[in-house]
């Protein structure tokens, strides 16, 4: 039979794509896995011989003179699954990028420019050119809005400068009018637009004042407002979509 | 219509199914593990993923049963102790599979029975969350599916969150992506 030896000792179809998606589902919400390059060629492979396949069972009907369209016969039927595997495959291997990319997305947004190593290492060579180009976008974006920088903390801060402390030898660096040195274990005043770079790097912490934390509290009690009626709605969802189907 | 590229609605999706083929299948035999030929016969007793058994299924080419998670066994086990029951270890989408399918068997107590598992083991799942937040604890969630996992962690995060509001907490919070590591220090 055509082609059917090609697939023979591999897994039921889509199961290889699934398990792509199972590698997202699995993953800490939030943290990139490495790609798959592996699996993802697998499934395309697979894709392919699906396509084949039903290239052949088409041209085979044609030669018996029936009209693909219409008629129901085996073939019919195993052109049918070979068209749905191709398309479920095609939806897992679209959520696989799309989900990463989403996650990619965000990291211009949370990490800055450059990526730090180990989470360099994870994207493919298409996603890094997306990482770059998103940045570079957002870059572009904000020096036209006037020069406005979008990733800072949204909150308005009580006071211009926060009191920080030094987790690793950063050198001496320019804070808006003067050279600080930013020794480890010092601490320093300064300005907050100039510290939070370095705090999202991890390479500097806040040492807390009295201020801030009453600060955190109001962000808190929203947080958590809005997730108590998030939970709600999302359990009215449920709740309704079960007592439709009861 | 569910999002397309939802994750949870895709995994919900690979879900055996038993059918018996109607129509026989050219080119598939992989489909039928029996099978010594690349077809699939007529009349054959297969399990097959949800997502291509209920397209077939549309198109009369099969005849689908209810999945082993929903029979009489289970219905009997969740009516004695709901909570208890180990609902991840016999279908993780529990809840999204029953949904889709019970319009399709045409069987009119899986909704009410949804429902029923779905009330009853709420309570429970809410109540180990508030209980168990900070210790952590991941026994009761070994019998959770994905949707009461999702509840369970929801109800956990926002336990923690108010508890960290009532003793204060640091402003800026690191990207979760760079995780707690600091280069270590010599």
């Amino acid at each position: 039979m055509t082609g059917g030896g090609e697939m023979e000792g591999t897994e039921i179809y889509g199961r290889r794509a699934c398990q792509l998606v199972k590698e997202l589902a699995s993953a800490e919400p939030g943290q990139l896995t490495s790609f798959n390059d592996d699996m993802f060629n697998q499934v395309i492979k697979e894709c392919n011989l699906h396509y084949s396949q039903f290239y052949e069972l088409t041209k085979k009907m044609q030669e018996e003179g029936l009209d693909v369209q219409s008629a129901r016969n085996a073939d019919h039927f195993g052109m049918l699954i070979h068209h749905l595997s191709l398309i479920r495959n095609k939806r897992c291997l679209m959520a696989y990028v799309f989900k990463r990319a989403e996650i990619i997305q965000s990291l211009s947004w949370k990490v800055g420019r450059v990526l730090p190593e180990e989470i360099e290492q994870k994207l493919s060579d298409p996603e890094k050119r997306y990482f770059r180009n998103h940045s570079s976008a957002l870059q572009s974006y904000m020096r036209d809005m006037g020069g406005l920088d979008l990733t800072v903390d949204m909150v308005p801060p009580k006071d211009p400068y926060i009191k920080v402390r030094v987790l690793d030898d950063i050198g001496v660096t320019a804070m808006g009018d003067r050279d600080t040195n930013l020794a480890r274990h010092s601490i320093h005043f300064l300005k907050r637009t100039d510290a939070e770079h370095y705090i999202f790097q991890i390479l500097l912490v806040l040492v807390l004042t009295g201020d801030d934390g009453r600060a955190h509290r109001l962000k808190l009690i929203n947080l958590l407002l809005v997730f108590t009626v998030q939970l709600a709605v999302s359990l009215i969802s449920v709740h309704t979509a079960l007592l439709v189907l009861s | 219509m569910t999002n397309y590229y939802d994750i949870d609605d895709i995994l919900s999706e690979e879900e055996l199914i038993p059918v018996v083929f109607q129509k026989a299948a050219t080119g598939v035999g992989l489909l039928d593990p029996s099978s010594e030929t690349h077809n699939v016969e007529q009349g054959a007793k297969i399990e097959l993923p949800f997502w291509l058994a209920h397209e077939l299924y549309a198109r009369q080419a099969l005849t689908m049963s209810i999945p082993p998670c929903f029979n009489q066994m289970t219905r009997k086990e969740i009516q004695a102790d709901a909570a208890s029951v180990d609902l991840r270890n016999r279908c993780q989408y529990f809840y999204e599979l029953g949904c889709k399918i019970a319009p399709l068997v045409g069987d009119k107590t899986i909704g009410s029975f949804l429902l029923y598992s779905f009330t009853n083991r709420y309570k429970e799942v809410l109540s180990k969350a508030h209980t168990a937040s900070f210790t952590v604890s991941t026994k009761p969630l070994t019998l959770l599916t994905k949707e009461e996992t999702h509840l369970y962690e929801a109800a956990q995060s926002s336990m923690t969150a108010f508890k960290k509001w009532r003793m204060g907490g640091s402003r800026f919070e690191i990207p979760s992506v760079l995780g707690r590591k600091r280069k270590p220090v010599e």
